[in-house]
């Protein structure tokens, strides 16, 4: 089945009669996480150049990331306070970035594809966010959800969406990202699947097969630019949240 | 568009050979070799199972190949224009800082028989000094010489006119009594007497 590529197994684990161990199995989830952690080691502290002044190649690549990620969060939240979230934008970008990539790699596993695992992230920022709002602002907090100059009339209704918009945001921001990942892997599966079973039918369609070969390369291609977008996303998205409850409108 | 000159397919193929690892023919074609019996065996024994991954498998080192071939010297290229740049800036400060400690070296070595040049200035400043002292001196003595001559020249001109005075007094004591004693009958006889007297001894003597 397509959805195969998305089970967690237990790689490593402890069994003993008296207790259960489970929650301490090593899943792929696990291993992933501990790869995905190691590459982005990697690739900020290998590639310093023997720490002279001028990094090596690979080390622009970060320098690059970090502007852009940098620059995204100075416009989008702006002011004064900007660099205090930096940082955690920063980090977000980079582990989904970091595991999408990873996710690409046939036989891997795409952890960004779990809505359990990304909805949690993305709760744990709208919770952040709310927090953060009612400590800056207190109860005028509540602001954010009346928009200036509305009709007496309309107070009630505008409250009530605005209300629904803003806790659909802890889903909608993990949902956007798993569902694009998701829907990814499952399209290059299938679509891997089918070419498989026509290229092994006979010497013809192996031959033959090549052709729609460079389609999905072409929508390999796609993805790995969603993979990057998503995780660009998030982090616009994120930093967006954290504008509207720093500033509020 | 202009159709790419036709490679040879001598060259080419050369070409494919010398990306293979390992420096003769025959090692070249033992690798080739022994990686066809490599798959084969592992494809047999199932060891590695042919399905809709090697598919992926396939699209993904096609993937590999196009960003090796297309993206990195693109890459490659920005990142060495950068890395130029930016050792190119940090070289020109370097210098920069380099001329600007020459400089002040230069600036401050300029000023190294400076303990001299204020020894000398302050022996002139020394000398000046007591130069201007004698000088203050000297002319207090010819402010006080001066002085002393202007009250002695006026001691002399009271002297002058004080001995004036009294000549004046004396040549009208002497002109008075002359004049009283002209005056005096006695006298005058006594002086016509004396006139006659030196004619007639004139006469006589004329005689």
């Amino acid at each position: 089945s397509p959805l195969e590529q998305f089970e967690i197994r237990d790689l490593l684990g402890l069994t003993s009669p008296m207790m259960d161990f489970s929650f301490i199995n090593i899943t792929n989830f696990g291993l992933y996480t501990m790869i995905t952690l190691l590459v982005i080691l990697t690739m900020n502290l290998m590639t310093n150049n023997y720490n002279k002044l001028v990094g090596s190649n690979w080390y622009l690549s970060q320098e690059m990331i970090y502007d852009t990620i940098m620059n995204m969060v100075k416009t989008q939240i702006g002011g004064k306070v900007w660099g205090y979230y930096f940082p955690l934008v920063y980090t977000f970008f980079i582990t989904i970035f970091t595991m999408n990539l990873i996710s690409m790699i046939p036989y891997s596993f795409a952890m960004t594809s779990h809505v359990v695992f990304v909805v949690s992230m993305s709760m744990i920022i709208w919770l952040g966010t709310t927090i953060i709002g009612f400590y800056t602002h207190g109860l005028k907090f509540f602001g954010l959800f009346l928009p200036t100059g509305t009709p007496l009339i309309l107070v009630p209704l505008l409250v009530s969406i605005e209300l629904l918009s803003y806790f659909a945001r802890t889903i909608s921001l993990g949902l956007r990202l798993s569902a694009n990942i998701m829907a990814g892997h499952l399209l290059i599966v299938i679509l891997g699947g089918l070419l498989f079973n026509l290229m092994a039918m006979n010497i013809l369609t192996f031959l033959l097969g090549f052709l729609p070969m460079i389609a999905i390369l072409g929508i390999v291609c796609l993805e790995f630019a969603i993979t990057i977008i998503q995780a660009y996303v998030w982090c616009i998205l994120m930093s967006s949240y954290l504008k509207d409850t720093i500033y509020l409108h | 568009m202009s159709t790419p000159a036709p490679q040879d397919p001598k060259s080419k193929a050369a070409a494919i050979l010398d990306s293979l690892p390992g420096s003769t023919a025959l090692s070249k074609t033992g690798i080739l070799a022994t990686s066809a019996a490599a798959a084969i065996y592992a494809i047999s024994n199932e060891l590695y199972v042919l399905n809709a991954e090697t598919i992926l498998l396939c699209t993904f080192t096609g993937f590999s190949f196009l960003i090796a071939k297309l993206v990195a010297p693109a890459y490659k290229e920005y990142a060495d224009k950068r890395m130029q740049h930016v050792s190119g800036i940090l070289n020109s400060s370097r210098n920069k800082h380099v001329a600007a400690v020459k400089e002040r070296i230069e600036s401050v070595s300029e000023l190294k028989n400076v303990t001299e040049t204020t020894k000398v200035l302050f022996e002139v400043s020394k000398e000046t000094l007591e130069l201007e002292a004698k000088a203050f001196e000297l002319k207090q003595k010819v402010d006080l010489a001066t002085e002393a001559k202007a009250v002695l020249d006026s001691w002399v001109r009271y002297e002058a006119s004080v001995r004036q005075l009294q000549q004046k007094q004396i040549a009208e004591s002497v002109i008075g009594k002359v004049q009283a004693e002209l005056a005096n009958p006695k006298f005058q006889d006594k002086v016509l007497q004396q006139s006659v007297a030196d004619v007639e001894k004139l006469f006589a003597s004329l005689k």
